[in-house]
């Protein structure tokens, strides 16, 4: 008896886990299916009766609610593909080389560089901000591609060196000692063992990345809300500021979840890995 | 091998933390430079801003609502989910969803519930007869208005409270319960007497992440609060000071305020809770 109903408590709390976790992105993929009418009714309807498109078709400018007020969506797509592409692939490339260094070789003032690094895995946003803003503007490259993938990459780098370098420690190094006893030199060594011996946790740390970037918000606001360089996140706030149908704005939504949702619903056992990785000792 | 890494954090990390430190020293204004040397003048303008002083409260209230929440159910989760059951590689897709997506489009996507005039919070409790009428939920009451903000933030990072804590009770070996059953303790209190103690580091680790964050807490501020003072956080403050205000000076003393305050509270933190714990 007693048993029995333990597990209904835990099959309950399971139930609200999900509904919980869950709820609050159907609600809005059902909003963005209805029509404003249906949508905006009183008592709410759980499950739309009659779904459509039109919300994304006056998104992406096709239908005749198509508006200035929700425009530019594809190009914030594409925005936030290039800069959250550019800077994942710039801190793996980045951060891999240097993870392995510190793992594997020993040279003058490595803890002190190491140190500095994780360390600002502790700062707040509040300490570089501002700052970064005059920089960039000092160098013009407020509003441009390279400045915001320069930033993000900074940010990026200390979590990206630290998972790296767990994964390059836990690499037995007997390998490597073997292939250079059969006279490969250390870039071959690098490029031909080490990388494939660490490519998952080189993949978890990409995508652990890759989420990262996609849901900045705060300094794409302040260094890149220019109409040819905003990525999704600063549009969409814009767009939910601007007083849009609340349909579309949710389609707006569901737009800027999409390939995190991808993401996670086929890659999730990789991001839970870089999630370990990062936070133990 | 390290020199990019090197050149990265020291010109876009450590510099700026460095400019920070000195700037919040200064009286800036960006049209008419050079700067002035200012003391202690932008704090003692900050603390004459009511403003400030409001966000400073509302802050101090989004880190007890985000710690203990997040703590406590990103606990909860992880214990619910610690022995392996069929299906829960798909419970643990669905748990880190919220956590991938990002803050701002949760932000718009909560507004929504939230919203007064057909939001399905409202519908929802009507139809349970808990309110009579439809209410105003955001705006209207100070610490209502930063509780469902951060339970917005709290949607968002629990999931990775819940997989550092799964994690570590995963490191847990087994026969230290069978030791405990054997002498008498179970259920519930082997979870508190011998869980829970060690699951210490990541309890600190967790800890630490939920003030950041709450500390930190913006994009779901911005979305549901705008600039509004009711609910305004340390950060969206300094955002609006800085960049629409155009107080650099008040913004940058602000900011060492903030991060002098989060590295203080880290670190009291960690020595609170982290233990080191050794499985010999």
């Amino acid at each position: 008896m007693r048993r029995r109903l333990r597990r209904l408590i835990r099959l309950v709390a399971l139930g609200a886990l999900v509904v919980w976790s869950l709820f609050p992105v159907y609600w809005a993929l059902k909003t963005s299916l209805s029509t404003n009418a249906a949508a905006q009714q009183n008592p709410v309807q759980y499950f739309p009766a009659h779904p459509t498109g039109v919300s994304y078709q006056a998104l992406f400018g096709a239908g005749p609610e198509s508006a200035d007020a929700v425009g530019g969506i594809g190009q914030a797509l594409v925005n936030s593909v290039i800069e959250v592409t550019g800077a994942t692939v710039l801190t793996l490339v980045i951060a891999v080389a240097a993870a392995y260094a510190f793992a594997r070789l020993r040279f003058r003032l490595k803890g002190v560089i190491f140190y500095a690094t994780i360390a600002t895995l502790t700062l707040p946003v509040y300490a570089t901000l501002i700052p970064l803003y005059r920089i960039m503007s000092d160098f013009g490259l407020v509003n441009t591609y390279i400045g915001i993938i320069f930033v993000y990459t900074s940010g990026f780098l200390p979590l990206a060196l630290w998972i790296m370098y767990n994964v390059f420690l836990a690499l037995p190094s007997s390998i490597e000692e073997a292939a250079h006893i059969d006279g490969a030199s250390t870039l071959q060594t690098f490029g031909r063992i080490v990388i494939p011996t660490a490519s998952p946790g080189i993949a978890a740390t990409a995508i652990v990345t890759f989420l990262f970037g996609w849901g900045q918000f705060l300094f794409p606001l302040v260094l890149s809300s220019s109409n040819s360089t905003e990525p999704l996140t600063v549009l969409l706030a814009a767009i939910d500021s601007r007083n849009a149908p609340f349909t579309v704005i949710n389609a707006a939504a569901i737009v800027a979840i999409a390939i995190p949702a991808i993401i996670v619903f086929f890659l999730n056992r990789w991001i839970i890995t870089g999630i370990t990785a990062g936070s133990v000792k | 091998m390290i020199a990019p890494l090197v050149v990265f954090i020291g010109v876009l990390a450590l510099y700026p933390t460095v400019l920070t430190i000195i700037e919040a020293f200064f009286h800036i204004d960006p049209l008419t430079p050079p700067d002035h040397f200012a003391g202690f003048g932008n704090f003692s303008a900050l603390f004459a801003d009511a403003q400030v002083r409001q966000s400073i409260e509302n802050s101090a209230w989004y880190i007890v609502f985000g710690v203990v929440l997040i703590v406590v159910l990103g606990t909860a989760i992880g214990l619910l989910l610690r022995r392996p059951f069929r299906g829960r590689g798909i419970i643990l897709a669905i748990l880190i969803l919220p956590w991938a997506l990002p803050g701002v489009v949760e932000g718009v996507i909560w507004s929504w519930i939230y919203n007064p005039t057909f939001g399905v919070l409202n519908s929802f409790l009507k139809s349970l007869r808990l309110i009579g009428q439809y209410q105003l939920f955001i705006g209207s009451h100070q610490i209502e208005t930063i509780f469902l903000i951060t339970l917005v933030q709290v949607w968002q990072i629990t999931p990775l409270a819940a997989i550092i804590v799964l994690a570590a009770l995963q490191s847990i070996p087994n026969d230290l319960y069978e030791a405990a059953s054997v002498d008498g303790a179970s259920g519930g209190r082997a979870t508190w007497t011998i869980t829970l103690p060690l699951i210490r580091p990541a309890l600190a680790i967790v800890s630490v992440e939920a003030l950041i964050m709450s500390l930190n807490i913006f994009d779901q501020v911005y979305v549901l609060n705008a600039n509004a003072g009711t609910g305004a956080s340390l950060m969206s403050t300094t955002y609006f000071l800085t960049f629409q205000d155009l107080n650099f000076g008040a913004g940058y003393a602000l900011s060492l305020m903030a991060t002098v305050c989060t590295v203080i509270i880290s670190l009291v933190i960690y020595r609170i809770i982290y233990r080191k714990v050794e499985f010999s």
